[in-house]
C-alpha cells in the first residue's frame, strides 16, 4: 500500500512577513550592492553544536547577497531585528486555515528553524504553526490537514561555488503559507484532485500571489516494503501523478536490487573501501573530460564493486540507472558526476589499452563493477565513500529528493529529522484574541462554494467552473462593479484576450484596459462586436476612447442610425452585414418597434 | 575678548615615524591560523623583540563585562540576557585558541545600558590587575550600547597604557548564526597581540563579515541602533583595520605603540554630573534646576549654542542667564556638539560669544559628548577647584581633542 500526503506552499499576496519591503522579485539581474557573509554554528541549550552545522562552518564559505533597493531593506540583512509580523499576511493565513476548516492555536509563537546553507542571512527561518486539526472533503472523503504554518520564504540562489553561494535578497521574507496534509491520499488521480482543490481554495481567497514559483507541492510518499520519500518543487500539478508512479517504481525496483545483492553477497552487502588512484593509467589520455581534469590539478580515483556488473545500469526511472544514484550521492561530496562500468566507456573517449589497463589495476573480475571519479584527492575519497555506504543500503533509503519536469526525480538529502528550532526572541507570541478572532470571521473571503454558487448565478455552468479556475477571477469580480453583463466580460477574460493572445497580440497591463474598456462600453461609446478590433489597437499602447475614435469604431446612434434604419428598410441583417462593428441590432430592433 | 581658540596641551600618544610603512605587521607564528594563507606576511614584521614578558607567552585576558556577544536565550522570559561564561568563549569560538593563549575571566554581567562609573572603575582595576600580571593584550566584552562611555572612561582612568585594552561587542545577537560576534572578537584578540598601546573599540567596519575598524576609545560614537557597523570613530580616522584571516592590521594612524611603561591610574569618577540635550522649547527653569549637579555638559545646538536671543525677540526664552548663573555657583559648565560630528566654536555668532564669555568651557574642542561627560566625571572624581577642572578639560590627555580637523569621510 502506498501512503501520499501533499505540503503546499503559497505565496500570500502582502508586503513582507517581518518588514515592510515589497513582496515582488526584481526584473533585473543586476543588483544594486552586494554583501558578503559568514556562518558560524551556535551552542544550543544544552552547549552543544549542531553537527550539520559545524561541517557546514568548517567549509568556510562566504555567501554573497545581492541587494535590491525596492525590496530588500536591513531586515533582509539582518541588520536590524525584525518588525512585528505583517498583521495582513497573518489575518490571510487565518482565514484560509478557517476555509480548511482548521482549529487556530491561541498563541502564534514565533520559532527559528536552523537553516545552514546560508539562504537566509540570520542563520534561520522563522516559522509559525497558526492552526491544526482541519480537512477538507473530496471525492475520495475527507483529507486531513495536519497543521498550517506561515512562514518565510528563503532567497533565491544565484549561484552555487564550492568556496562562495551567491544568494538573492528580494524573495527572502516574502510570507508563505504552508499546508501539510495527513497520509490519506488514495493515489495519483486523488492527488491531483487535493491539490487542485487546496490550490483553488487559496486563489479563491484572492489573497495569495500568482504566477511562476508562487506555489510549490512537496509530495511525500511511503510504499509498503520501501521507505518514506519527500519529494520537492514540482511546480506542475500535472506532473504528480508520473511523479508518484515513478517513484512507486523506483521504489520496487530497488527493493528487488537489494534483494538480488543479498542473495549475492549473502545476506550483508559490504563494499571494500579500497580507493585507488589510477591517475597514472591516463597519462596520455585523450578522453577530453579526464584530460581536462588532469590539467586542472584533479585526480582519478577508482572503486572496485564486487558483483555489481549488470546493477549500476539497471534502469529505476526513464533513463536514470541505479548509477545516477550512485551518481547523485556522489555528487553531495563535491564531484561533478561519477563514470560506471555499466557504461559505454567509449563516449567519455576512453582507449582500449586505458579501459583494460584500469581494470587491472582495480583488480576488476567478471561479476564486477567499478566506479570513476574525477576530483581533488579529498574530494574524490569523499565521493566514493558515499557510493560504497549507498551501495551497502540494502533497504530503500528515506530521501528528499528534487523532482525533474520530466517527472522523474534526483538524490537531494537524507529526509531531514526534526530540524532544530527555538524560539524567536525577537518578535513576541501573538495571542490570537477573542477580538482578532471576530476580525479574522468578519474579513473572510467567501469560501470555494460560496463563489461557486455566486458565479453559477451570474454564467453558465461551463463558464462558471472556467472562470473559477482562471487566473482572472480576482479581476473579473473586479470588472462586474462596473455593472456590464457579467458575460461579456468573462468572454472578453477568457476567450477574446486568449485568441488575441494566440494571434500574438498582448495586451500588456490587462486590468487597466479593461477597466479602461468596460467602463467606455457602459457609457456606450462602442458596440459588443468591436471589442476585438479595439483590443488590437489598445495593444499597441494607445488608450480606449483614442483607439474608437481613430479608427472609426465608435457606436453608431441618434439620427445617423435612424437615417441607416430607413435607407436599409429596417432589415436588421443587411444593416448588420455593413455596420456589424458599429450598430448593436438591437438598437435598430428598437426603432422598428416604433 | 581673546578670539584665538584655546590650544589643547600635551598630547598622549606618541607620533609615529613619518615614514613608517602604513602596515604595521606581526605576523603568526606558522600553522596559527590552521592553514590560512597569510596574505601579507611577505611584508616585514614591524615589531622588535622586547623584554616584554607578555611578548612571549601571548596570553591574552578576556574579560567579561556582559552584553549581547556573551548572551543566551531566557527561555522564561524570551529574551536574550547575558550570562555566558567566558570559559564558555572557548568552546563556543574554536578558532579562538589558534590565536593566543585566552585566559577568562568575568567581572560582572549585565546589559551596558545598565552600568554606570561604579563599573567602569571595577572595569579599570581588573585592567590593571591584568596588565601587572603581564598579560600582552586585555579584550573586555562588553555591551555595545554605552561601550563608548566605557571605552572613554578606560582611557582616562589608565593613561600611559603598556599594552593594547580593547572592548568589543556584537550588535547581532550571539543566539544567531549570523552573529557578529565571531569577527569582533577573534579581530580583538588577533588586535590585541599588536604594536600598539591605546583604548581602543573593535567592530565591524562594513556590513561584510570581513575586517574591523579599531577605533580610539576617546573618539568612538555608536551611531545606529542596530546595524553591525554602528560604531564609528568621529573626527579621526579608525587607528586601523584588522583582519585576522588575512593577518592583517593596517595603521590609518598615529598610534602609541606598545612599550614598558608604569600606568598612571584613577578610578574615580563623580557620579553626579548632569548631560542636558539643548532643544528649542528648553526651559529657563529646567535650566537653573541643574545648581544641584557637580557639573553639566551641554549637547549644543549647531557649532555648541543655547538660546541666547540676542535680538530681543519677544517669543524667544533664553537661557543664557541661567546657564551664568550656574557657572558662578561654580558649577563648570561644558559645551558639546549634538551634531556629533563637528568641532565647537563659540566665535562665530553672538550666542557662542555670550556662552564663552559666561565662561562656558569647551571652545574649539572636537570631543563627542559622551567622551566631554566621562572626562568631566571623570575630573570631578578628583578635584572641584573650577579653574584646574577647566585646565584639564582642555588639556587633550588621549586624543579626545584633536588639533587638526582632518578630512575624513
Amino acid at each position: 500500500m502506498v501512503k501520499i500526503g501533499i505540503e503546499i506552499h503559497q505565496r500570500i499576496d502582502t508586503n513582507k512577513l517581518f518588514c515592510n519591503c515589497s513582496s515582488t522579485i526584481s526584473d533585473s539581474a543586476i543588483p544594486n550592492s552586494i554583501i558578503s557573509r559568514k556562518l558560524h554554528p551556535v551552542l544550543s541549550e544544552l552547549g552543544e553544536f549542531d553537527k550539520a552545522a559545524l561541517a557546514e562552518y568548517q567549509k568556510n564559505r562566504i555567501y554573497e547577497y545581492q541587494l535590491f533597493d525596492k525590496n530588500t531593506c536591513l531586515v533582509e540583512t539582518d541588520e536590524e531585528p525584525p518588525h512585528s509580523m505583517n498583521s495582513d499576511a497573518l489575518m490571510i493565513a487565518l482565514q484560509i486555515s478557517m476555509h480548511l476548516n482548521c482549529k487556530l492555536v491561541d498563541e502564534v509563537h514565533i520559532m527559528r528553524k536552523m537553516v545552514i546553507d546560508g539562504s537566509n542571512t540570520s542563520g534561520f527561518q522563522r516559522t509559525s504553526v497558526i492552526a491544526m486539526g482541519g480537512y477538507i472533503e473530496t471525492s475520495k472523503g475527507k483529507v486531513s490537514i495536519t497543521q498550517i504554518a506561515i512562514e518565510e520564504e528563503s532567497s533565491g540562489i544565484v549561484e552555487n561555488k564550492e568556496s562562495k553561494v551567491i544568494y538573492r535578497l528580494d524573495r527572502l521574507g516574502i510570507p508563505l503559507i504552508e499546508i501539510t496534509t495527513d497520509p490519506d491520499i488514495k493515489d495519483a488521480q486523488h492527488l491531483v484532485e487535493v491539490a487542485e482543490k487546496i490550490g483553488l481554495l487559496l486563489r479563491a481567497t484572492g489573497k495569495v500571489a500568482r504566477g511562476l514559483g508562487t506555489i510549490r507541492q512537496d509530495v511525500n510518499i511511503s510504499t509498503e516494503d520501501g521507505a518514506r520519500v519527500e519529494i520537492k518543487g514540482a511546480q506542475d500539478l500535472k506532473l504528480l501523478p508520473t511523479l508518484m508512479e515513478t517513484e512507486v517504481k523506483r521504489q520496487k525496483e530497488l527493493i528487488k536490487i537489494s534483494g538480488e545483492l543479498k542473495t549475492k553477497f549473502n545476506g550483508k552487502i559490504t563494499i571494500q573501501r579500497i580507493f585507488v588512484n589510477i591517475t597514472n593509467v591516463f597519462v596520455n589520455t585523450q578522453a577530453p573530460m579526464v584530460k581536462n581534469g588532469i590539467a586542472n590539478g584533479e585526480v582519478v580515483y577508482g572503486l572496485r564493486l564486487q558483483h555489481l556488473k549488470g546493477i549500476l545500469g539497471r534502469e529505476l526511472q526513464p533513463n536514470k540507472r541505479y548509477g545516477t544514484e550512485l551518481s547523485d550521492y556522489a555528487k553531495t561530496a563535491g564531484v561533478k558526476g561519477i563514470i560506471h562500468s555499466d557504461e559505454t566507456l567509449e563516449k567519455y573517449g576512453f582507449a582500449e589499452q586505458e579501459t583494460s589497463s584500469l581494470r587491472k589495476t582495480l583488480n576488476i573480475g567478471d561479476n564486477d563493477a567499478f566506479v570513476l571519479v574525477i576530483a581533488k584527492e579529498d574530494v574524490a575519497k569523499r565521493a566514493l565513500e558515499n557510493v560504497a555506504k549507498r551501495c551497502e543500503m540494502d533497504f530503500v533509503p528515506e530521501e528528499t529528493r528534487k523532482a525533474n519536469p520530466d517527472g522523474t526525480t534526483n538524490y537531494m538529502r537524507p529526509l531531514a529529522g526534526k530540524a532544530r528550532m527555538y524560539p524567536e526572541t525577537d518578535v513576541p507570541p501573538i495571542a490570537i484574541d477573542a477580538k482578532l478572532l471576530k476580525e479574522v470571521k468578519e474579513n473572510k473571503s467567501e469560501s470555494l462554494d460560496e463563489k461557486k454558487e455566486k458565479l453559477a448565478k451570474i454564467l453558465n455552468k461551463e463558464m462558471a467552473e472556467s472562470m473559477l479556475r482562471s487566473k482572472n477571477l480576482q479581476l473579473f469580480e473586479k470588472l462586474l462593479s462596473l455593472d456590464v453583463d457579467p458575460v461579456l466580460i468573462a468572454n472578453t477574460l477568457e476567450n477574446t484576450v486568449v485568441s488575441l493572445r494566440r494571434e500574438g497580440i498582448v495586451i500588456s497591463d490587462l486590468e487597466m484596459v479593461m477597466i479602461d474598456l468596460f467602463t467606455n462600453y457602459k457609457k456606450g461609446l462602442f458596440v459588443k462586436a468591436a471589442i476585438i478590433e479595439i483590443l488590437k489597437h489598445v495593444s499597441k499602447g494607445m488608450p480606449v476612447g483614442e483607439a474608437v475614435e481613430k479608427n472609426n469604431l465608435g457606436k453608431l446612434s441618434g439620427a445617423e442610425l435612424q437615417k441607416i434604419a430607413q435607407e436599409n428598410n429596417f432589415d436588421i441583417a443587411k444593416i448588420m452585414q455593413k455596420y456589424r462593428l458599429r450598430i448593436e441590432p438591437s438598437d435598430v430592433a428598437k426603432l422598428k418597434k416604433n | 575678548m581673546p578670539i584665538r581658540p584655546p590650544q589643547p596641551k600635551g598630547c598622549g600618544f606618541i607620533r609615529a615615524d613619518a615614514n613608517v610603512a602604513k602596515a604595521t605587521l606581526r605576523p603568526l607564528s606558522k600553522g596559527q591560523l590552521g592553514g590560512q594563507s597569510c596574505v601579507n606576511s611577505a611584508l616585514p614584521p614591524k615589531v622588535k623583540t622586547m623584554s616584554f614578558r607578555a611578548e612571549l607567552t601571548h596570553e591574552i585576558a578576556i574579560l567579561g563585562c556582559g552584553g549581547t556577544i556573551v548572551s543566551k536565550i531566557e527561555y522564561k522570559t524570551g529574551a536574550v540576557f547575558p550570562a555566558i561564561d567566558p570559559e564558555e568563549i572557548k568552546t563556543a569560538f574554536p578558532k579562538i585558541e589558534t590565536l593566543a593563549k585566552i585566559t577568562t575571566k568575568q567581572i560582572f554581567s549585565l546589559l551596558s545600558e545598565d552600568m554606570n562609573s561604579s563599573h567602569w572603575s571595577i572595569a579599570g582595576k581588573a585592567v590593571m590587575d591584568k596588565i601587572r600580571e603581564g598579560v600582552e593584550g586585555v579584550v573586555l566584552m562588553h555591551g555595545t550600547d554605552t561601550m563608548h562611555y566605557s571605552s572613554a572612561a578606560m582611557s582616562f582612568m589608565i593613561q600611559n597604557l603598556p599594552i593594547p585594552v580593547i572592548f568589543v561587542g556584537s550588535q547581532r545577537s550571539s543566539d544567531r548564526p549570523s552573529s557578529d560576534n565571531e569577527t569582533n572578537l577573534l579581530n580583538a584578540v588577533y588586535a590585541a597581540k599588536q604594536n600598539f598601546a591605546e583604548v581602543a573599540i573593535c567592530m565591524h567596519a562594513n556590513t561584510n563579515d570581513d575586517y574591523c575598524n579599531l577605533i580610539r576609545g576617546v573618539n568612538a560614537r555608536k551611531l545606529h541602533t542596530s546595524k553591525r557597523d554602528a560604531f564609528k570613530s568621529v573626527n579621526s580616522p579608525p587607528l586601523a583595520k584588522v583582519n585576522y584571516i588575512s593577518n592583517t592590521f593596517e595603521s590609518l594612524t598615529d598610534m602609541k605603540k606598545r612599550e614598558k611603561r608604569t600606568p598612571k591610574t584613577d578610578f574615580k569618577f563623580n557620579d553626579n554630573v548632569a548631560m542636558i540635550y539643548v532643544h528649542p522649547n528648553i526651559q529657563p527653569k529646567f535650566i537653573s534646576k541643574l545648581s544641584s549637579f557637580d557639573g553639566i555638559v551641554l549637547m549644543g545646538t549647531g557649532l555648541g549654542h543655547v538660546p541666547t536671543n540676542p535680538f530681543g525677540d519677544r517669543n524667544a526664552s533664553p537661557v543664557i542667564k541661567e546657564v551664568k548663573e550656574l557657572i558662578n555657583s561654580d558649577i563648570p559648565v561644558v559645551m558639546t556638539p549634538q551634531t556629533i560630528f563637528g568641532r565647537v566654536n563659540m566665535n562665530v555668532y553672538t550666542a557662542g560669544r555670550l556662552l564663552k564669555e559666561a565662561g562656558v568651557i569647551g571652545d574649539g574642542c572636537d570631543w563627542t559628548p559622551e567622551t566631554a561627560f566621562v572626562k568631566l566625571s571623570w575630573i570631578l572624581g578628583h578635584t572641584k577647584k573650577i579653574a584646574k577642572v577647566k585646565e584639564e578639560m582642555l588639556t587633550n590627555m588621549i586624543g579626545e581633542i584633536s588639533e587638526r580637523s582632518i578630512v575624513v569621510d
